[in-house]
């Protein structure tokens, strides 16, 4: 079984009470940001689509553990506005000579045609392959829409090679997938899908998600390491370490208003940054931190956050290590190396006595 | 076989030792990592924070630090934690109750258990899944979730009592995570033995500076000489690591000494929840720490706060007194005396006076007196019973004022003895001062004997006083004909000494008037009958030893006994696999006597209490002194 059902219900409970208060609008909110292609420093245009939302969260299963995304979603999607505005989009921001990435986001999964129907897939792929600027378009999805069918309607509308389909695999161990994240899907079905695009000519970009709950932060870097070395060696050329922050409206979100989470530390980001760009130095590794330097997102001690959030930033960007070995001193390094140390042993258990 | 060893026992306390090179290990501080400077660590984790690639498939390991020359003894000189629950105990019940049953399953199966940390949350105590734990050699628990009943006095007693209720005594309780240094004497006499530095490296932004109570700001706080604080940046880490050694250093040390109850009654008002603890536990569970504090010992006893008056060890001595001590009463006097601040008190210038003024009254008066000492916190001391723990080794700070309290559970034990005495008896109540006034009131109330008050006018060491005393015993003992009553006071003691010790009846048997006694205080006194040495007594713990043909005597009456699988002893220890049965009255340090099919075969010294010994399946339990000489 690929959830645990005890886990699932207590997700799904939280999960009910919170849907029934979400707000929704029905823009397509999108921007432009910096950003590393392949051929080198560009542009990304990144446009969040609103659709129903991930199948997955909507599910009996409750969805992520660690995933309030949904709530942004729309109950009723309106896809003639959808096509209308993502044409406007589309003609207003991409211009001049710049190299563009397009990241097609739905805050689940675009090849799911319960949230992008097949037709609406169609013509955002023939819509986007009028853009020579555009050489990169990454499409987020979990592994069981990743289909035969599915890639050829892609395939048969734009230049496949262009594609990038970004699978939020979070971690290869599956007992962190299920007993954890209530993923749904196992490794296995991760690498399948990875061999049907691959297959295809098109790219895969994985995201790891660095410590969900009850993985200490110490675990958590292990973790991290491993999943990056199965992934690595599957062929894929691009990771995203998503660190991991507080949505609202989660079972994280509750464990985190009890005191029993702590969001990670941008030391173990650096360093889990650091030993997987030295050992896989081909590999693309981007480090995306959400809500940086606050208590919701990565910390430090709140005064050295700042100077380590742009080095990372500069890393995912350059894609150098050796901007990494920057000496940051701050003396919440003892403090962190402690927290990895009582974190792990005391099982999340952390209550300081002083 | 378990790795650890107790070799002291002190209430819940121990000191563990590795059990085969008798290494001390606890209770000691662990080092989240190799540490620069070893000293005052007992272990500690070699493991690298954070991992990266190169060793990514190391255990997350413990390192004992036992001797380079003792290494190949010992049973093993490393400790893993194989892997943990997956969810922290907090979390929803049923999420954490299955996988807290499959996390033990798994444990159950390892090899080696003793080598391996097994973690326990504190919400599993009671699981049949834990029990199982403990029927194996599982040598090492990391407790789970304690800090979160810190603040809960009535939580944290209960906590504790059902845990150590069903550990043996020779499994260490590793206590992980940041805890102030100030509270490591309370919580090592709850029985933690193991914590670790990670407080100490706590010492970023929010961070501390620590001294031995107090955690300060880094940037405000009393200056330090040590050498960690002269260098330059100051060395926070190094100080800090230092503090914590130390207050561990004192900790063991007081354990070792037997002082560790009166560092505790010192140390618990740096925390409110801690000191109604202590009072919780002193008031529900006194006797899960009395009958595992030793009864022989010769530390001081600093009796200051009103937490003394339930002091284990004083606990058991007013049992004892009220159980095992059996009064002359063919004595038709009995004194009354304040105690002295010098002990024994037979040396303090008042009892010398006392003494004086009884002997002024006819030569032969001592030997149809009962003395009494009344006292605060032990309440009642009989003469013949000065020279032993704890009486002779108590202090307190005299005001002359006594609590309800105090008053209440000295009438009780005074009652319970005066009562034994026929009606014709006399009581002469030479004290002086209202806590003294209010306890004899108690008395004429409730007792039919008569009751002459001698120093009610002045204190008694007055003049008039003294000479009240020495009349009234001449006109009450020419009643009397003294040859009778022939018992040397010196034989009183050692009988006394002997039912204190051995059990009720015990030193009839073995001291007659036909005993000779060798060796004057400060020596030990030398016990013959028959030109033949039976026994010794201890003039430094006031304490018997006696040999096993002698114990053979008092076989039937006496406690101390453990019951042993083989005719004879070999070698100088009793381990726990030869153990039958051991007597559940038996403290740490008890002069007990090993038997065989009725036989006394050797006398030892207990290591831990009967209670413990009972649990213990593996180590030893007792150092032979003596063996029954076998005849070839």
């Amino acid at each position: 079984m690929k959830i645990n059902p005890i886990l699932s219900s207590i997700v799904k409970q939280i999960r009910e009470k919170s849907l029934e208060e979400r707000e929704h609008s029905r823009r397509i909110v999108n921007w432009v940001e910096d950003h590393r292609l392949a051929s080198g420093i560009g542009k990304a245009l990144v446009l969040i689509l609103p659709t129903r939302g991930c199948s997955w969260a909507l599910s009996k299963s409750g969805g992520c553990s660690i995933c309030g995304y949904i709530y942004d979603n729309p109950q009723q999607p309106d896809y003639n506005i959808m096509i209308t505005s993502f044409k406007e989009i589309l003609e207003q921001k991409i211009e001049g000579n710049q190299k563009f990435s397009l990241k097609l986001f739905t805050s689940g999964s675009f090849l799911d045609p319960k949230e992008v129907p097949l037709e609406i897939q169609k013509q955002m792929m023939i819509e986007a392959a009028k853009y020579d600027q555009i050489e990169e378009i990454v499409l987020e999805s979990r592994p069981e829409y990743v289909t035969e069918s599915i890639l050829n309607n892609i395939a048969e509308n734009i230049d496949i090679n262009k594609i990038e389909i970004a699978i939020g695999l979070e971690s290869a161990n599956n007992n962190i997938l299920k007993n954890s994240i209530n993923k749904g899907f196992f490794w296995e079905d991760f690498v399948k899908a990875v061999n049907r695009i691959h297959d295809k000519g098109a790219k895969v970009k994985a995201y790891l998600l660095f410590k969900p709950p009850f993985i200490s932060e110490y675990d958590s870097i292990r973790d991290i390491l491993e999943s990056s070395s199965k992934i690595a060696e599957l062929g894929v050329k691009t990771i995203s370490i998503n660190a991991m922050s507080i949505h609202r409206g989660t079972f994280l979100s509750d464990l985190f208003e009890k005191e029993m989470y702590r969001t990670p530390w941008l030391w173990s980001l650096i360093h889990v940054c650091k030993e997987i760009k030295r050992k896989y130095s081909d590999i693309r590794l981007i480090c995306d931190v959400v809500a940086g330097g606050s208590e919701r997102g990565a910390h430090n001690c709140g005064e050295c956050d700042k100077e380590i959030l742009s080095i990372i930033k500069q890393f995912t960007l350059d894609q150098d290590a050796i901007i990494l070995d920057k000496t940051v001193k701050c003396s919440c390094i003892e403090d962190w190396k402690s927290f990895l140390f009582s974190e792990k042993i005391t099982i999340s258990e952390l209550l300081d006595i002083y | 076989m378990r790795f650890f060893q107790p070799l002291s026992q002190y209430g819940l306390a121990r000191t563990l030792a590795e059990t085969r090179t008798r290494t001390h290990l606890s209770p000691g501080i662990i080092g989240i990592e190799e540490p620069e400077n070893p000293d005052g660590y007992s272990a500690f984790f070699d493991v690298m924070l954070p991992s990266n690639y190169s060793n990514l498939d190391d255990p997350f390991r413990l390192i004992w630090r036992i001797p380079e020359e003792k290494k190949v003894k010992a049973l093993s000189t490393e400790f893993n934690v194989p892997f943990q629950p997956f969810y922290p105990p907090s979390n929803d019940t049923e999420l954490f109750e299955n996988d807290f049953e499959s996390y033990t399953s798994r444990f159950l199966e390892l090899e080696d258990i003793y080598k391996h940390i097994y973690s326990l949350p504190i919400n599993s105590i009671e699981s049949s899944s834990f029990d199982l734990v403990l029927k194996t050699d599982v040598s090492l628990i990391a407790l789970i979730g304690l800090n979160r009943v810190f603040n809960n006095q009535r939580k944290l007693s209960e906590t504790i009592v059902a845990l150590k209720d069903k550990l043996s005594p020779d499994i260490g309780i590793y206590l992980p995570g940041p805890i102030s240094p100030a509270y490591f004497s309370f919580l090592v006499y709850m029985g933690i033995d193991f914590f670790d530095n990670s407080l100490a490296y706590k010492i970023s932004k929010k961070g501390y500076f620590i001294l031995e109570d107090i955690l300060y700001s880094p940037n405000y706080h009393p200056k330090c000489y040590c050498q960690y604080c002269s260098e330059k940046p100051i060395n926070l880490l190094g100080h800090n690591e230092q503090i914590i050694k130390n207050e561990m250093s004192k900790v063991r040390f007081a354990l070792e000494e037997g002082t560790l109850r009166e560092l505790v009654e010192k140390d618990i008002h740096r925390s409110v929840t801690f000191a109604a603890t202590l009072k919780h536990f002193d008031k529900n569970y006194s006797k899960i720490f009395s009958q595992r504090i030793p009864v022989i010992s010769s530390s001081k006893l600093k009796c200051i706060g009103e937490e003394a008056l339930y002091n284990p060890s004083i606990l058991e001595f007013r049992e004892r007194i009220r159980t095992r001590f059996q009064p002359s009463i063919e004595n038709k006097i009995i004194l009354l005396l304040p105690c002295s601040a010098r002990k024994p008190y037979s040396f303090s210038r008042s009892h010398i006076q006392f003494r004086n003024a009884i002997r002024r009254s006819g030569k032969r008066v001592f030997s149809i007196i009962s003395e009494i000492i009344v006292t605060s916190p032990l309440s009642v001391v009989p003469r013949e019973l000065e020279n032993i723990y704890p009486a002779k080794f108590y202090d307190i700070p005299v005001a002359g004022t006594w609590s309800d309290e105090e008053i209440s559970i000295t009438s009780d034990l005074l009652l319970s003895i005066l009562k034994q005495y026929p009606k014709d008896t006399v009581i002469i109540n030479h004290m002086h001062g209202h806590g003294y006034h209010q306890i004899v009131d108690v008395l004429k109330e409730k007792l039919p004997l008569t009751i002459i008050d001698t120093a009610s006018e002045n204190s008694p060491s007055n003049y008039e006083s003294l000479n009240n005393l020495t009349q009234t015993l001449s006109k009450i003992s020419e009643k009397f004909d003294m040859s009778s009553y022939s018992l040397s006071p010196k034989i009183k003691t050692l009988q006394a000494t002997a039912d204190y010790q051995f059990g009720e009846g015990t030193g009839k048997i073995l001291f007659s008037k036909d005993i000779k006694i060798k060796g004057r205080y400060p020596k030990d006194q030398q016990i013959f009958r028959e030109k033949k040495h039976i026994a010794t007594l201890s003039s430094r713990t006031g304490f018997l030893s006696i040999s096993p043909d002698i114990a053979q005597e008092i076989i039937e009456k006496s406690r101390n006994k453990l019951e042993f699988g083989a005719e004879y002893i070999s070698g100088s220890n009793i381990y726990a696999p030869g153990l039958i049965a051991a007597d559940n009255t038996i403290h740490p340090n008890d002069e007990i006597f090993i038997i065989n099919e009725n036989r006394v075969i050797g006398t030892a010294r207990a290591f831990v209490s009967g209670e413990d010994m009972n649990k213990m399946t593996s180590g030893s339990l007792a150092e032979v002194k003596k063996k029954l000489k076998v005849k070839k």
